[in-house]
């Protein structure tokens, strides 16, 4: 069956479309924490937030905290979850410890914070690499029944930012595989606390980008692009997004 | 960091003030202005300046070559949303290997309250 980027209007790598079409499904599927309805919810509530007025307004602000009102959401999720969307979408460079309790303060569970956050920055990745292409965004697919089974790692713990990961020095034997390669860098940690829930993520993003970036000029890798053009585009888009990590 | 450690390796220098927004035609990155403008389009989420920019690159460097400019684009709008959620660090290796290129920048005024 012809899955929505084997229709894409230009030739995609096999890898990087297979990467697609599986996040594309997956975003209706039972996740770890959420529901394949609650996730189809964040990711379209994640496009949604462009359009919201208090974002815009938050986001021309000095500080998001100087405006206040309620954000205007399709009304599926908690306000909560809505916040934390929205704010991961629009105004990512700003995010701080403060708006991370907040959330848990509100209720979410800090799993459900990850997952989330994970899913709705697939929604933003897979629209701008459809919107690049010149591609109009595929049909969600139809939810799939089932509930998470919402378990929490007891490995995890605080750090090295302000939410819960685990360390590489704590992964057990179902989880040490994914710091294979001496991939220890704190970025692929972040949102380890849901350890199947990074593991796609990650799926998708070796596809797009370089699954070990210590490769020098792209050894063995096809690309049309050369690697300082890639690296480019990268630190480029970092401070697009007022992100110098 | 990466650009810089790839114009070492290929002998190639690189002004690294144009990943602030500098003039990039004269940056020395070949097809740095393409490749700036189709960044800034797809970021501005600016569908028009995006076609227009995406037809510019396929006829210069091929289709191909516009996929993946359209990739790196995507996951690095992933990755510091991942970084800033989670408030993760530079890890220490890399905040000392990148502190010159820091102050190059001017990134340090970030830091400074």
């Amino acid at each position: 069956m012809a899955q929505a980027y084997d229709g894409a209007p230009v030739a995609l790598r096999p890898d990087l479309r297979d990467a697609l079409n599986r996040t594309h499904e997956r975003l209706a599927q039972t996740g770890s924490w959420l529901s394949g309805r609650q996730r189809l919810d964040v990711a379209t509530e994640a496009r949604n937030a462009w359009d919201c007025p208090l974002c815009q307004a938050s986001r021309e602000a000095l500080s998001p905290y100087t405006v206040t009102g309620d954000h205007a959401s399709l009304g599926r999720l908690p306000d909560r979850w809505v916040d934390v969307i929205h704010r991961v979408v629009t105004d990512p460079g700003r995010l701080s410890a403060r708006w991370y309790h907040d959330a848990l303060d509100g209720g979410m569970a800090e799993d459900e914070i990850i997952e989330v956050i994970s899913v709705a920055v697939q929604a933003v990745v897979i629209d701008c690499f459809t919107a690049g292409i010149g591609m109009d965004r595929p049909a969600p697919p139809p939810a799939s029944p089932g509930e998470p089974d919402r378990k929490h790692p007891a490995e995890a713990k605080t750090g090295p930012g302000w939410a819960a990961t685990i360390a590489p020095r704590d992964a057990g034997p179902d989880f040490a595989d994914f710091y294979d390669n001496e991939s220890h860098f704190y970025i692929r940690r972040s949102l380890t606390l849901v350890p199947d829930e990074t593991r796609r993520l990650w799926d998708l993003l070796n596809h797009l980008y370089l699954e070990d970036p210590r490769v020098f000029e792209l050894d063995g890798l096809e690309r049309g692009i050369s690697r300082a053009q890639i690296e480019f585009l990268a630190a480029r888009a970092s401070a697009l997004l007022g992100c110098y990590y | 960091m990466r650009l810089r450690v790839s114009g070492d390796q290929t002998g190639n220098e690189y002004d690294l003030a144009l990943v602030m927004g500098e003039e990039v035609a004269a940056s020395g990155l070949p097809h740095g202005d393409l490749m700036n403008d189709f960044v800034e389009a797809i970021c501005a989420r600016d569908g028009p300046r995006t076609a227009k920019s995406r037809q510019a690159i396929v006829e210069t460097l091929g289709e191909g070559a516009m996929v993946d400019a359209a990739a790196v684009i995507a996951a690095f709008n992933a990755y510091p949303r991942m970084a800033d959620a989670t408030g993760i660090p530079l890890e220490d290796a890399k905040e000392a290997a990148t502190a010159e290129m820091r102050e190059e920048l001017g990134l340090e005024a970030f830091n400074q309250g």
